[in-house]
């Protein structure tokens, strides 16, 4: 009856014109609250209001305006001056209850902890309030089951293209899309008062979060000043992990501005790698395309909020219900995703780089062979050429020209090597986690329980 | 699909050992270093090139001891380089040095733990040899994420030390409660402690530099007389991680995770 009787009473002042404020709700209610005291302020009566040419925020005990934003619930006093709601709010949020109930995630999870999950460090700076330390947790145990899955199943892929599928696989963007397709709502701006169920981050201020294990390089600002080449090498001990961590604001480390240019730049590497390699598939599409919705910064920021709670869920999972269940949740989510290797090739010289792996590995040199052809002198013509190392053919590739087959046809036949995999069944090495070593070797290789020694390749061919 | 390797059988081994040898540079394409290339279409394949590898298996020689013949250039270089004593850098080639670098590391029977080309493969760096005989880089990536996920677990199950027990103690502004489960605890110790502060680079580096891995690394240091500067630190953290990585991928995750917690966090922490 109060609810009804509040927006009768709203309506009137809702139909006058209001004067232009902030441009969003969350900094109007900020500006204002700081202008006036922390007193209680006194409600107009109803009838006035409709007369009045303005209308000038009302702000009750708990900070926010019951005029604009009629509340759900009731609030405890000066809730909007908090940072981020308070855990107890998490067990009334219809929201949150029902993201806990999408997700299937066990009764061991409270929702205390999923609340916990949704608070971006930008949102609140306490540590024990946000999410970074369970974004940190859970980037680490992403990681771990993505680059064991890709060790298993694509041993011999070269170093930049691993990187690039971690990214593509269990880096920023593809959690955000997890984390979409979860449907997280972000809260308009953080507060107090918003919704325990909403994402909350600020698109103002980073936020200080949990570094990243990394380290920085002390040459770091010449690198990005100079552009230097950081070698793929380097980059498996120095940099902040691929896929990108929670970045890191601490004071050892890099500033945020460095450690975004540095994030943008490894960003630009692996869009080098799914570039055309030679006019054979399409350009990589935008990241975001020109109707997007705010700025590129705003962008980016929102996407690694949702990529840290996706990462955070991940952490909660693993502190309240354990190593497997974590796996289990990460190879639901994350690992099930598809992703196609094969454009994220990219080859300079793809003839000498085949020529030097059948050397390498003691081939019969590669030779191509013209398998057939059609529309020679015409405007289309199509030729086949295949790579042979002796009687066996390498790769074949189909090509408007003799030269643009031949470069198709080795890049097929390096992709072919580089691609290899022992199929789907295999076992990652987690599998046979927590059992004891000595079960392992009574077990053997072949019978179920044991582990049998995958392939590993020697590395692949360098080419400048 | 996966390439099968083209080794058909000789004919005879003299055959063999007359191909053993690098051709003489009679023509300008061996002189370039092309001998292996076929530039144009034929229709008969010529089997020349089967060297040494192909001799029977139990005179095969090891991957890890030898470049490729046909990988080799002409055999010398035409570029300028600022200072040829940099050039000059040894490598070890003993088979023992790396047994008995691995039992310091891994402890009784640690040379058996592996074979013997993963062994060797595991301490090459990319700079050695220009990556020909293959390099410990995808190892030591994937050994990367097992030290990151085993140290932060070991973070998460023991207690804050004092330093670290006091930083993690702080006030909130509004003077609220964090919601309290020992779960979160034990998650909530990541503030104070990250794995950088039980583990860094250079603690590892001192840990490889101990067990020897310093002389049986392979790998190339741009200036042979300044080894800091050309990057050893990074050098041995690759191969300290690679071994790590290579011994998951031969014994399964429990095994790896058992030699990080023993072998490398025990000392170096």
């Amino acid at each position: 009856m109060m609810k009804r009787l509040r927006i009768e009473r709203a309506a009137g002042q809702l139909l006058v014109a209001r004067p232009c404020g902030p441009s969003t709700p969350g900094a109007a209610l900020r500006s204002s609250y700081k202008c006036t005291t922390s007193q209680v302020p006194v409600r107009h009566s109803s009838s006035s209001s409709a007369a009045e040419a303005e209308h000038t925020p009302l702000y009750e005990e708990d900070g926010t305006d019951h005029a604009r934003f009629p509340p759900l619930e009731k609030l405890p006093p000066n809730t909007s001056a908090l940072p981020s709601p308070l855990p107890s709010r998490a067990l009334e949020s219809a929201k949150l209850s029902a993201l806990h109930a999408r997700l299937s995630l066990s009764p061991k999870i409270p929702l205390q902890t999923l609340a916990r999950t949704l608070v971006d460090a930008s949102a609140d700076p306490n540590p024990y309030f946000n999410n970074s330390s369970l974004a940190f947790l859970g980037a680490t145990i992403i990681n771990y089951h993505a680059s064991e899955w890709f060790m298993v199943h694509y041993p011999r892929l070269p170093m930049e293209v691993l990187e690039a599928a971690m990214t593509g696989l269990a880096g920023p963007t593809p959690l955000d899309r997890i984390a979409k397709a979860w449907g997280i709502e972000p809260a308009a701006a953080p507060g107090g008062e918003v919704d325990p169920g909403l994402l909350q981050f600020s698109l103002d201020q980073p936020g200080e979060t949990v570094r990243g294990f990394g380290y920085t390089r002390t040459v770091v600002d010449k690198i990005n000043k100079n552009n230097w080449q950081r070698s793929v090498a380097a980059r498996v001990i120095y940099e902040d992990n691929l896929p990108a961590l929670p970045s890191t604001t601490k004071a050892k480390q890099t500033t945020p501005a460095v450690a975004e240019q540095e994030e943008q730049q490894q960003e630009e590497q692996q869009q080098d790698d799914s570039e055309v390699d030679y006019a054979e598939t399409s350009p990589a599409a935008p990241k975001f395309s020109p109707t997007s919705y705010g700025s590129s910064t705003t962008r980016e920021l929102s996407e690694k909020a949702h990529a840290n709670f996706v990462r955070a869920v991940v952490g909660a999972v693993f502190a309240h219900c354990g190593r497997e269940a974590a796996k289990s949740f990460v190879k639901a989510h994350v690992l099930s995703r598809q992703l196609d290797l094969e454009r994220l090739f990219a080859f300079k010289h793809p003839t000498l780089e085949l020529a030097m792996l059948c050397a390498r590995e003691e081939f019969d040199p590669p030779v191509a062979r013209l398998l057939s052809e059609t529309g020679r002198l015409s405007r289309t013509p199509v030729f086949v050429v295949g790579v042979y190392s002796g009687n066996e053919k390498l790769g074949e590739g189909a090509g408007a020209t003799l030269e643009q087959a031949r470069l198709k046809a080795a890049m097929h036949a390096l992709k072919a090597w580089y691609l290899y995999s022992p199929g789907e069944g295999v076992k990652v090495p987690s599998d046979v986690l927590g059992q004891e070593e000595e079960e392992a070797a009574a077990a053997g290789g072949k019978k179920k329980g044991g582990w049998e020694p995958v392939y590993i390749d020697i590395g692949e061919l360098i080419s400048r | 699909m996966t390439l099968n390797p083209a080794r058909s059988s000789l004919s005879s081994a003299s055959k063999a050992l007359a191909r053993c040898s690098r051709p003489p540079p009679s023509s300008v394409a061996s002189r370039m270093g092309l001998s292996a290339r076929q530039m144009s279409t034929e229709t008969t394949p010529t089997t020349t090139e089967h060297t040494a590898s192909n001799q029977s298996s139990s005179e095969r020689r090891p991957r890890w001891s030898y470049t490729p013949e046909r990988m080799k250039g002409p055999g010398f270089s035409i570029n300028i380089v600022k200072d040829p004593a940099r050039k000059i850098w040894h490598v070890n080639e003993d088979p023992e040095k790396v047994d008995a670098v691995y039992n310091r590391l891994l402890g009784k029977n640690g040379d058996k733990m592996l074979p013997d080309e993963i062994k060797w493969l595991a301490v090459t760096h990319k700079s050695f040899d220009q990556g020909r005989r293959g390099f410990n880089t995808r190892l030591a990536y994937y050994g990367r994420q097992i030290l990151a996920l085993e140290t932060t677990r070991s973070i998460l199950a023991n207690p804050l030390p004092e330093d670290a027990a006091q930083e993690a103690a702080i006030s909130d502004e509004h003077d609220r409660e964090p919601f309290q489960h020992p779960a979160l605890a034990n998650v909530d110790k990541l503030y104070a402690r990250q794995p950088q502060d039980v583990i860094s680079k250079e603690k590892i580096a001192k840990l490889a530099f101990d067990v020897g891995l310093g002389e049986i690394t392979r790998w190339k240091p741009r200036m042979p007389e300044n080894l800091q500067r050309s990057g050893i630190v990074p050098v041995l953290n690759t191969s300290v991680l690679a071994i790590v990585g290579a011994i998951s991928l031969q014994h399964g995750a429990e095994v790896a995770h058992r030699v990080v917690r023993d072998r490398i966090l025990k000392r170096v922490a």
